[in-house]
């Protein structure tokens, strides 16, 4: 069962842990979502985000890769919105947040930046319907941390 | 719409040429100062992008119609006629080689504004048939949805949804008697959403009340950009009923460039009248809230960074100070780039070039003038105050190997609101 019930207790648990769980827990929420996205850049740059040993050089060059892999899949201006393809872009995204430093993050710790562009990604699956997929992102999201700190 | 022919297309351009554009062609000297300030010329040195030669076809057009000269040269056969050949020859470079910067009109000595000519010939392009597919599709979806990328209501609604869970914040859609009724880009919608949220987020500390329209929250004109002022013209009249109807006070433009252009500065004259509210871009808006004392932020950037200045934004709608204002309140390290505000360089995207998928490798060797600007400052963060223009550098940094985070202003400044200070309790 998830400890938590809203947001606020959720993102403050969340920049209580340090930057490589908070890297960790990114990372488990985002291997979820995989399914969303055909990009391998991003499944090869979440090995990176788990593993502790991880280098700074091999991190800035997955943060390079999902940075790319963001651009590569936005939507091009005026272009037909494809909300399927959308939610791709917004997983990259949740890497490249996974993956940042905490300066870059404009005050926003890495893990909650996460959890909001995942968010975003479902969004995107259910935005040409009047349906709310949300909730269920939202209580993956905290079950993910409760078990995490449930091991820690 | 008639189907599009060369015929037409010259009758387009004809139409086009009134008593300023006639005049404009008339007083040009050739000085050349317009090849100094256009970067698609800088970057390539290509003479057929000098911004003037943009318009040899319409030039042509008005010297054989309505200069004595021409006429005679016409009457005995030694004027080039337009032909089908030229729409071709020249589509790529109205469309894929001007950006609508804006740049050359600032510097013509005697001036002419080059930038608007340009944005008339395409009148005769799109007439003709010969306009970037991307751009034809954008405004058939404009037209028929609502939307140049196809955002309907529904997608909007998720957005909000998203929104309210993230911040406990909600957004009223057509609220009568709002003082704000907020227009979003679809790129806003679809790549970053966080732009609503900070909107969200400054209107409740501001205690100000503001709405969105269900029926006009698109601030794209891409009438405006392919260059059909009846398309431009209906698009512009979607967001003046709704303004109207919900009697708002305001209708705050988004960080889109030309979208500020077509609202503020084309919208009256395109409909014929004025509006019965006024138009602002945000960061007018933002700038405004902080005269007042109602945007209260705590903390500064310590990163060393610079401002791209939109140039729909600065160089056309005048936007010089606020977004400068606005950063001193959050950055301690805030430095300009040698050519800032008026004088600035395109992202290289604007005008429809980033929509257009054939312009990429042009656009991108334009874009070596914003690269070298940002090397010689040597920055950690560029913020700017366009969708398009940070989609646009993003990409640019990416191809030329650069890391540099590029973020908008109106979210860095969310992000740094004293929420301890709200100054009321209306938001939405």
């Amino acid at each position: 069962m998830s400890r938590f019930s809203d947001d606020t207790a959720f993102r403050q648990a969340l920049d209580e842990l340090d930057i490589v769980q908070q890297r960790d827990v990114g990372a488990l929420m985002i291997e979820g979502l995989l399914s969303l996205t055909g990009d391998g850049r991003v499944s090869r740059a979440l090995g990176v985000a788990r593993d502790p040993n991880a280098g700074d050089d091999a991190r800035l060059a997955a943060l390079k890769s999902v940075k790319a892999a963001a651009l590569d899949s936005h939507a091009r201006c005026g272009a037909d919105s494809d909300w399927a393809q959308q939610a791709d872009y917004f997983v990259a995204r949740a890497a490249v947040a996974c993956l940042s430093d905490q300066v870059l993050s404009h005050g926003k710790g890495p893990a909650w930046q996460t959890a909001v562009s995942c968010r975003m990604a479902k969004a995107c699956v259910a935005a040409e319907e009047d349906a709310d997929q949300n909730g269920a992102e939202i209580e993956r999201q905290y079950k993910i941390l409760t078990d995490y700190l449930n091991i820690r | 719409m008639s189907a599009p022919t060369v015929e037409k297309g010259i009758r387009f351009i004809k139409e086009q040429i009134d008593a300023p554009v006639a005049s404009f062609f008339s007083a040009c000297v050739h000085c050349g100062l317009c090849a100094d300030a256009c970067q698609f010329y800088q970057e390539t040195k290509d003479p057929r992008y000098i911004p003037i030669n943009k318009l040899e076809p319409m030039r042509r057009l008005w010297e054989q119609e309505y200069t004595l000269l021409g006429m005679i040269k016409s009457l005995v056969g030694l004027s080039k006629p337009v032909t089908e050949q030229d729409f071709k020859d020249w589509e790529t470079l109205v469309y894929d080689g001007c950006s609508l910067c804006g740049r050359c009109s600032l510097v013509c000595p005697v001036g002419n504004d080059i930038s608007d000519m340009i944005r008339k010939i395409r009148e005769g392009f799109a007439a003709a048939g010969y306009a970037p597919e991307e751009l034809v599709g954008a405004s058939t979806r404009a037209v028929q949805i609502g939307s140049p990328m196809g955002v309907r209501l529904p997608a909007l609604q998720a957005q909000i949804r998203h929104l309210k869970t993230n911040t406990g914040l909600d957004v009223s859609l057509d609220q009568q008697g709002a003082e704000y009724m907020v227009l979003l880009s679809s790129m806003e919608i679809m790549n970053f959403p966080e732009y609503l949220e900070a909107i969200a987020c400054i209107m409740k500390q501001a205690g100000k009340s503001w709405t969105i329209s269900s029926t006009a929250f698109e601030a794209t004109n891409s009438g405006v950009q392919i260059g059909v002022s009846d398309i431009a013209r209906e698009l512009v009249l979607r967001v003046v009923n709704a303004a109207e109807e919900l009697q708002v006070k305001t209708v705050i433009s988004p960080e889109c460039g030309h979208a500020f252009t077509a609202i503020r500065w084309d919208g009256p004259n395109l409909i014929g009248r004025a509006y019965k509210f006024r138009v602002q871009h945000i960061l007018e808006v933002l700038d405004e809230l902080r005269t007042q004392g109602l945007l209260k932020t705590k903390g500064v950037e310590k990163a060393r960074l610079t401002f791209h200045d939109p140039c729909q934004l600065v160089r056309k709608g005048g936007v010089v100070e606020p977004p400068r204002n606005l950063l001193r309140m959050v950055a301690d390290n805030f430095v300009e780039m040698q050519d800032h505000g008026a004088m600035n360089w395109c992202c290289s995207g604007g005008g429809g070039v980033s929509a257009n998928e054939r312009a990429e490798p042009l656009k991108f060797t334009a874009f070596k003038r914003k690269k070298r600007q940002l090397e010689e400052l040597d920055v950690d963060m560029l913020v700017t105050a366009c969708a398009n223009c940070r989609i646009t550098i993003e990409e640019g940094l990416e191809e030329n190997d650069m890391e540099l985070p590029v973020v908008g202003l109106t979210e860095m400044l969310a992000e740094h609101l004293d929420l301890d200070e709200s100054s009321g309790e209306a938001g939405s």
